[in-house]
């Protein structure tokens, strides 16, 4: 089951996901991703992943369409709190050095 | 066109004709009996949509006509209308309970029985398009499970036959699509020089998408390996091929190997795959040690500019390498633990000696660490044993 929440800060938009992050949640993480993308057109998109537990390579896939979309409409796309089993994947996969990771969300949301 | 055809059955000719020139003038087409036998008789001849029928008859009473109407599968789904005398809802319910669709009470206005055969007749109409749409989507159902299965049979197809032989090494595979069709691949090439090149990718995604892209990675591949080269040009190559032809989302994991039995050199690009392992004289059997075959690099299809990495390391006779996809990992247990590669290298620290046994053996154990959870995702497993 996947919990996801959004928020507005300035020009910013957080997206913050909690639970398992793979194949069968994909469409409903790709559908808040692309809403809030479309309806806050924000500068940044700061995708907080603290509670996320897993994720598989459709959940990566889907980060790497979301920092593409953001890319092409001229703005940010910030990841942060990477727990150590997604930190895993992401170095697994050198997707460490395709993001801009935070450590904290005030981290990824400096300079918006 | 008539709109359709209605039985009138009744002992008394009046109403017979009253009904029938009422009906058709409305369009229908009318057939008429006396009785119950009679009407049998006309329905031997042509088949009414609907039938209204008197309850009291000689011969045949109405009831009994209904009972037969509705007990025969090939009639049952006939409308049945009963016409009455008898009022009041107990009979009403009575000649429903035989099976009647409806009731009109004696004696009715002949613009009312044509309100409600219209009303019957609308019923009818909705009723055969739900039937044909219902066979349209069995149709178009089973068309898809067929050319599901298709795919899938040409899918196996596209993995190296069995018993697997490459130049100074033999292979095997176990092969697991989560739904029928998966988007797992890999691929063995013996090269002229008695070199291997060899891959093994793991497509976002499942199902026949998943699977056409996997079909991509591998004739992708195999273009790059007769272009000659070493994984690191193949890993270019295939990502510039699956960046060019595939929409965002859709991207493969891969791990791309070629080894020189002379040197005893294995060169790999890992590319964002899960890292394989080569178990130190595993062809030996008893108790090993493995290495994992470490690597970082980014996945195939995500972006044209990115670098890749190529690493090098020993590969003996008598060892053996064990490539496969996270699937076989990656399930969650009741406990959410998951097997993942520290209890892939537990599993592989025993084998058996022959590539079968061992891929049985590693299969079979990956489940019983799962139990009762199952494997979620495609699985692909390959076995290579270097000869002595």
């Amino acid at each position: 089951m996947l919990n996801i929440q959004t928020r507005q800060t300035g020009n910013a938009s957080v997206v913050s996901i909690q639970g398992k992050v793979n194949f069968e949640v994909t469409a409903q993480l790709r559908d808040v991703i692309r809403e809030t993308v479309a309806t806050a057109q924000p500068k940044l998109l700061a995708i907080n992943l603290e509670g996320v537990s897993f994720i598989d390579s459709s959940g990566l896939g889907l980060l790497v369409a979301a920092r593409n979309s953001v890319d092409k409409s001229g703005g940010k796309l910030h990841l942060c709190c990477l727990p150590a089993t997604v930190k895993k994947s992401f170095d697994q996969t050198n997707l460490t050095n395709y993001f801009s990771i935070f450590a904290t969300e005030q981290d990824a949301l400096r300079g918006a | 066109m008539a709109k359709g055809t209605v039985l009138v059955v009744d002992d008394e000719a009046p109403i017979r004709d009253i009904l029938s020139f009422y009906l058709k003038r409305a369009g229908y087409q009318v057939l008429t009996a006396g009785d119950g036998l009679e009407a049998l008789e006309e329905m031997g001849r042509s088949r009414p949509d609907l039938i209204i029928s008197d309850l009291r008859m000689p011969e045949m009473t109405g009831d009994e006509l209904c009972k037969r109407i509705k007990s025969d599968p090939a009639t049952r789904d006939i409308y049945f209308i009963i016409l009455s005398t008898l009022d009041g809802t107990a009979s009403r319910i009575g000649g429903l309970s035989l099976g009647a669709d409806d009731m009109i009470p004696k004696p009715f206005h002949a613009q009312e029985v044509l309100a409600k055969v219209d009303s019957t007749f609308r019923l009818i109409e909705m009723q055969n398009e739900i039937k044909r749409q219902n066979k349209e989507l069995t149709t178009f159902q089973s068309r898809v499970q067929e050319e599901m299965e298709l795919a899938a049979a040409l899918q196996m197809g596209l993995l190296p036959k069995l018993p697997g032989k490459a130049p100074g090494s033999r292979y095997t595979h176990r092969y697991l699509p989560a739904a029928g069709i998966g988007g797992d691949i890999y691929s063995i090439l013996p090269l002229p020089d008695g070199c291997t090149a060899m891959m093994i990718a793991d497509v976002s995604g499942h199902g026949v998408t998943a699977a056409l892209i996997s079909a991509m990675v591998k004739t992708s591949f195999e273009n790059q390996v007769r272009l000659g080269g070493e994984p690191l040009a193949w890993a270019y190559g295939m990502n510039e091929d699956l960046c060019r032809s595939t929409l965002p989302e859709q991207f493969a994991t891969a791990w791309l190997g070629h080894l020189d039995p002379v040197s005893n050199r294995l060169r790999y690009v890992v590319a964002g795959h899960c890292a394989p392992l080569r178990i130190v004289g595993g062809t030996r059997g008893g108790l090993q040690r493995s290495e994992v075959l470490r690597g970082k690099g980014f996945m195939l299809g995500l972006d044209e500019q990115l670098p890749f990495v190529g690493y090098d390391a020993e590969f003996l006779p008598e060892d053996r390498l064990v490539l496969y996809t996270d699937g076989l990992v990656e399930v969650e247990r009741e406990d959410r633990s998951m097997l993942e590669e520290a209890g892939l290298r537990r599993i592989c620290a025993e084998l058996p000696v022959g590539a079968e046994e061992a891929a049985d053996a590693v299969i079979t154990q990956a489940r019983a660490y799962n139990h009762p959870a199952h494997f979620v995702d495609d699985v692909t497993l390959v076995i290579l044993d270097r000869n002595a």
